[in-house]
């Protein structure tokens, strides 16, 4: 364990002591922030469209019941922010274990104490610390429609595990094609591939048969996603997140075995 | 040095093959160091001195044969190798944004040291090393000379009893090149020590006794004053190069 503790404490240190972990933290607060003013910005618009007087006034009851901070501003939020982490989260995850292989570094790690595994472990975990720091930092505005959204405690509870989830999941994805790569650019543009692959497969059920479609929807995250948004707090879905991450850390366990039959 | 460095281990290649398609870089090399015997691995490049070493640190799995460490095989029990190894690596590959005292504290807390002994080792390694003047710098912001003192110390950190040292002044100035050497000179008869290079010189002057690799196999091995003695030592190259 002590091996294990070392390499977390050198992995936050790399990861701090570059620009990249502040950009993205900054990055995705702006980008949310953006996302949310601009919606809020075309609810106010709508709201001043029903509210004037050619339209009744704002107290009168012309204002329909779907023009609500919930559905206008809350969802369309969500739904964007997940498609946004789609593109962001690859640009964190792809130099964790592929500027390792660049740099040969890697050989260092595996001549000490740590096992393949607990290389792994380490660096999915502190990825994993950040992302779920990230996500924090980026909930501050959904979380702003409890005031006047009629959102409950528990469903943004719901929604913030829902959106940490997603956003595990593809941190997943990039760091088992980082470490497939020694380029940091062939792991960002496998994980951003994979990621939007992932998102959504409904569209692929047009060319493929029912069963297949049926599969292909399972593995869709958008749908799953999309519970939580709703305030469904599932144990399949969690399972098919946390089965996700599982799986990938095998897989980039599996690329320590590959490289040392393979060379 | 601690009495766990103090005698060294023995290193046994035993038909040694590694093969990466239909090109074999290793040939059935089969060779022994004794415990605190100073050994240099020479060939020229491409000879399969770096897949020899990859091999035996575990990182490498060979396609036959076996090497053992102090009788732990790196096939079957690389923790017990990787937990007697300190290995310094061809070019420096270190982490250029960490600090040289954090990054040595990395390299200790990674070989199982924790708490006062860590320090201990940190504090003994940086004096060793004369990098105390730089122990708050970046390592990214040293230069190579320095760079490779700091990869020689993070090696030697928990004074593992057997010493990698591939390519040690590959890349350096002469200057650097010396001081380097002398550090490594200063090291000899405390542990074992495999020294990979292809300067014959170095060999000559830091190896009790050298092997030579050609295109995978094993030519000559002995003490170095003899296989490296003769009037044209570079025709044992020749003559790999031509097997």
């Amino acid at each position: 364990m002590t091996a294990f503790r070392a390499l977390v404490r050198k992995e936050l240190a790399t990861l701090f002591a570059s620009p990249l972990a502040y950009l993205a933290l900054t990055l995705v607060m702006l980008v949310t922030a953006l996302i949310f003013f601009d919606h809020l910005r075309i609810y106010n618009q709508i709201l001043f469209l029903y509210s004037s007087n050619t339209m009744g006034g704002f107290e009168s009851d012309t204002i329909p019941d779907h023009i609500n901070v919930r559905d206008s501003v809350f969802f369309p939020v969500l739904e964007t922010l997940g498609i946004t982490l789609i593109a962001l989260i690859p640009v964190l995850t792809m130099r964790v274990f592929a500027e390792e292989r660049a740099r040969g570094t890697d050989e260092l790690l595996l001549t000490t104490h740590l096992s393949p595994s607990q290389i792994v472990a380490a660096k999915f975990l502190v990825t994993y610390g950040f992302v779920l720091l990230m996500m924090a930092g980026s909930f501050v505005y959904p979380a702003m429609a409890t005031v006047e959204g009629g959102i409950g405690l528990e469903h943004l509870l719901a929604v913030f595990m829902g959106l940490s989830l997603h956003a595990l999941g593809l941190a997943s994805l990039g760091l088992v094609c980082s470490a497939f790569s020694s380029s940091q650019l062939m792991a960002a543009v496998a994980s951003w591939a994979a990621g939007f692959v992932l998102w959504d497969f409904a569209w692929a059920g047009a060319f493929v048969g029912e069963r297949t479609g049926r599969v292909l929807d399972l593995l869709s995250m958008h749908q799953r996603y999309g519970s939580f948004s709703e305030g469904l707090v599932s144990l399949e879905h969690i399972a098919y997140f946390a089965g996700l991450g599982l799986l990938c850390a095998a897989l980039a366990r599996f690329s320590f075995d590959l490289r040392r039959v393979a060379g | 040095m601690t009495a766990n460095a103090r005698k060294g281990v023995r290193v046994e290649a035993d038909a040694l093959t590694r093969r990466f398609g239909d090109n074999i870089a290793l040939d059935g090399v089969s060779l022994t160091i004794t415990p605190g015997e100073a050994f240099g691995l020479l060939g020229a490049n491409g000879a399969g001195k770096t897949t020899f070493i990859r091999c035996l640190t575990g990182v490498l799995l060979p396609s036959g044969g076996d090497i053992r460490v102090d009788g732990f095989s790196a096939l079957s029990a690389p923790a017990e190798v990787r937990a007697r190894v300190g290995f310094v690596a061809e070019t420096s590959r270190l982490y250029p944004e960490l600090r040289v005292s954090s990054f040595l504290r990395f390299a200790a807390g990674a070989r199982g040291l924790s708490g006062p002994a860590r320090k201990q080792a940190v504090a003994r390694a940086i004096e060793r090393f004369s990098l105390g003047d730089v122990a708050k710098r970046l390592v990214g912001h040293l230069s190579k000379g320095f760079q490779q003192r700091v990869s020689l110390a993070q090696a030697f950190v928990a004074d593992p009893p057997l010493v990698i040292v591939d390519e040690p002044t590959s890349g350096l100035d002469p200057l650097q090149q010396e001081e380097v050497q002398t550090l490594l000179r200063s090291l000899r008869g405390e542990r074992t020590l495999l020294l990979c290079t292809h300067d014959l010189g170095e060999a000559r002057a830091l190896s009790d006794r050298v092997a030579v690799l050609a295109c995978g196999r094993l030519i000559a091995v002995g003490a170095s004053h003899e296989v490296l003695g003769g009037a044209d030592p570079l025709a044992l190259f020749r003559a790999g190069a031509g097997a």
